[in-house]
């Protein structure tokens, strides 16, 4: 059941992901012990390789390899002169060389990740690629949902804002479904692909999205660096229309229903202030379980691991009717 | 003298093909009949089971030459068209600097003269540089041979500079080829917006962006009395747009379909694979249909390839940064037959007459045939053997294709351009 990479959630088995949470429950239990290190990975390398900003699954990343007693170099991409194609292959070729035994890569190109470990020998995390996959970030939120809901099955999920950009909302919605969780998406026209699955259900309005009794709203970040195209009139019309106001989340409160983002929140926008001191809350619940998840991540893969290649996506379309529905 | 027994020659006009002799004297067919006598000296050819049909022409291709001779150059160009078969091309004239001047095309076709054992003509630019701004030297060009304008790879995207050229240029007798796309809806020019756009997180190029265009230019045409030429349509509404205003009867308008939008879809890019990156885009198979429909029906006068290399290195990128366009010369003819032909899609009058008659046509130029009296432009295909498109095999400079390493059914054996044999497998 091993592996090499971790590209997407896309390909990634029910058992595999069952395996996963089984093992960042493990782990989380780590953190209540006086030393929180275990030597799994002494003596490995793990390169930190984001061409983007992030400070949350950059740390987590960072503290989970940390945790596993992994020797961990950031790559510094901010002041080397890589920004594009070309130069990432003449980057591949030299991380190949150092011979590192994880890449962990976030870039703004989808399919990126998956090219570098073509290329490599060493087992590569997709930590964001592009409006691609995160598939860590859906493996916290299936671990956290999991924590409030140990069988998910028939629980609903609302997810909430820019699915056109987010690579959050492919990859949890893809595997909340694979643990038998339902998915809708709400968000304005201009932010919600035509196509998407038909497993997907697409409300347009909240009122009709709440009727369906959600038992998680999860709010995506609304994006303002890929706001150089207008793909709503402005902030304060999102906040009325697909925010959390003050009134929805007394609605919200009443109902008992929990509420995810992953993070950075822009307050005011997706949601008011007050969501952030909601018991029910779960968005510092989602920070401190990337952690126990990128560590099981990182023992589970298999550096230098000759593995058939994951399946193409073509191949993973036809067998989706195995794959998605539980 | 040559005399090839006992070939099965394809014409435009019928869907049968017609056992017999060809003599070739000096580069003219002589004779074509049943058991022709063997005059003195004639080296014979048994032909028997293969089809003799008249050379392709390809009025849609990239020779990169000026400025980007490290993907193509008009010798290999024209020699990746000579392994498919292919014995006159079309140039696009995006090369850098652009052709939009009659110095410029005067170069390329003297160089052309030089390079190629085929004939190469070259289509100019509408306007200078392709920058949709400012009109090309058109009149001088046309005094050079060029009847066809465009600013291929992009669309001309002011349409009161196009109406203009167009007014300007038809009194010319010059017509207008259409790449079609609203630059501001098409995106990052990467894939289909579908199902596959979604997979793979990449902001999808929508068919209406291609599909606006194909009926402003059309419009645009019959505003100016001109003759527009829609390039390389990939979308269902597209064809149905142009079978419309065909059956209008108003504007004289033709249009080109390519075999990679007939045979595959957004579907084949899979993981990523750059081999399957174009402009514009593979959609879906439902387009795919509707294009085969339109170029049986004729909606389509032309099949034509769009060849365009690029190097390893550029197409070894990720896909977005990967440049559009995949080779297609030296796989159209072969692929046409594994696809279509062999499984009765449609028959070789139909690649006779899309793909070598009307592209002609349209050029101006006289159409190749089997026909005693032609000048010999002819090529034998093999139907029962295959052909494995290896880096060896191909004469393109650039081999970003898909069918990269894949064998299909079929095989180019001869190819006769007047007295000489450009080709023998």
């Amino acid at each position: 059941m091993a592996r090499k990479d971790l590209l997407d959630i896309a390909s990634l088995h029910r058992e595999e992901i069952e395996f996963l949470l089984d093992q960042s429950t493990s782990f989380k239990k780590l953190f209540t012990h006086s030393v929180k290190k275990i030597p799994a990975l002494e003596g490995k390398s793990v390169l930190m390789l984001f061409y983007e900003a992030s400070t949350r699954t950059h740390s987590s990343f960072e503290v989970a390899a940390k945790r596993l007693s992994a020797e961990v170099t950031n790559f510094d991409v901010a002041h080397s002169s890589i920004t594009k194609g070309e130069s990432v292959r003449e980057t591949i070729e030299t991380l190949q060389a150092m011979r590192t035994d994880y890449i962990v890569v976030r870039h703004g190109h989808s399919g990126l990740p998956g090219m570098i470990a073509r290329q490599t020998t060493a087992s590569v995390i997709n930590a964001g690629d592009g409006a691609h996959e995160h598939p860590t970030q859906a493996l916290l939120d299936a671990f956290t949902i999991k924590e409030k809901f140990p069988d998910p099955r028939g629980k609903k999920v609302l997810i909430i804002g820019d699915i056109l950009h987010s690579r959050v909302a492919r990859s949890t919605s893809t595997l909340l479904q694979k643990l038998g969780v339902e998915v809708a998406y709400l968000g304005p026209g201009s932010l919600v692909p035509k196509y998407i699955p038909e497993s997907i259900r697409r409300f347009t309005d909240y009122e009709a999205a709440m009727a369906w009794s959600p038992d998680v709203v999860y709010l995506l970040r609304v994006q303002m660096e890929r706001q150089d195209v207008q793909f709503f009139p402005n902030v304060r019309e999102y906040h009325r229309v697909y925010g959390i106001t003050n009134a929805r989340l007394a609605e919200i409160r009443d109902r008992g229903l929990y509420i995810m983002h992953p993070g950075p929140v822009n307050r005011g926008v997706e949601l008011c202030d007050a969501v952030m001191d909601y018991e029910r809350s779960l968005i510092t619940n989602q920070v401190e379980n990337g952690i126990s998840v990128r560590m099981a991540v990182l023992d589970w893969l298999t550096p230098g691991g000759d593995f058939p290649r994951q399946e193409s996506y073509v191949a993973q379309q036809r067998a989706s009717s195995t794959v998605i529905m539980p | 003298m040559l005399l090839l027994q006992n070939a099965r020659i394809a014409s435009e006009n019928s869907p049968v093909l017609l056992e017999a002799d060809v003599l070739i004297v000096e580069g003219k067919i002589q004779d074509i009949g049943p058991n022709l006598a063997i005059p003195e000296g004639a080296r014979v050819i048994d032909a028997r089971g293969r089809v003799l049909m008249p050379g392709m022409f390809d009025a849609h291709v990239h020779f990169r030459a000026p400025g980007f001779e490290n993907k193509e150059t008009i010798t290999t160009g024209s020699e990746a068209a000579i392994n498919g078969g292919i014995t006159g091309v079309v140039m696009m004239p995006n090369t850098r600097p652009a052709l939009d001047s009659a110095t410029a095309v005067a170069t390329v076709l003297e160089n052309a003269k030089l390079r190629s054992r085929i004939p190469v003509y070259t289509s100019g630019c509408v306007t200078k540089n392709r920058e949709g701004k400012e009109l090309a030297e058109i009149e001088g060009m046309r005094e050079l041979g060029v009847k066809m304008l465009t600013d291929d790879g992009d669309t001309t995207n002011d349409p009161a500079v196009l109406l203009r050229a167009m007014q300007y240029a038809t009194e010319f007798g010059m017509f207008f080829a259409s790449h079609c796309e609203v630059p501001e809806l098409a995106g990052p020019r990467a894939l289909n917006e579908g199902v596959m756009s979604y997979r793979l997180g990449i902001k999808g190029s929508p068919a209406c962006a291609e599909e606006i265009i194909i009926d402003r230019d059309i419009r645009l045409a019959r505003a100016a009395g001109a003759h527009v030429h829609i390039q390389h349509v990939s979308s269902k509404l597209g064809m149905e747009t142009i079978r419309w205003w065909k059956s209008r009867g108003d504007v004289k308008v033709t249009a080109e379909v390519a075999p990679h939008h007939l045979m595959f879809t957004d579907e084949h890019i899979g993981d990523y694979d750059t081999n399957y990156k174009m402009n514009p885009p593979l959609r879906t198979q439902a387009d795919c249909d509707a294009l085969l429909e339109g170029l049986v029906e004729g909606v389509f006068d032309l099949i034509a390839t769009d060849h365009a290399p690029h190097t390893p290195f550029e197409k070894a990128q990720d896909f977005l940064s990967a440049p559009n366009g995949i080779t297609g010369l030296d796989t159209a003819l072969v692929s046409l037959y594994h696809h279509f032909v062999e499984p009765k899609k449609f028959g070789w009058d139909l690649v006779v007459k899309r793909y070598s008659a009307e592209p002609r046509r349209l050029m101006g130029l006289p159409v190749a045939a089997v026909e005693v009296g032609q000048q010999a432009e002819c090529l034998l295909f093999d139907t029962e053997a295959e052909t494995t498109f290896t880096r060896e095999f191909m004469k393109s400079k650039s081999q970003n294709t898909p069918f990269l390493d894949q064998t299909l059914k079929g095989r180019v054996d001869l190819v006769i351009l007047g007295t000489e044999i450009l080709l023998e497998r």
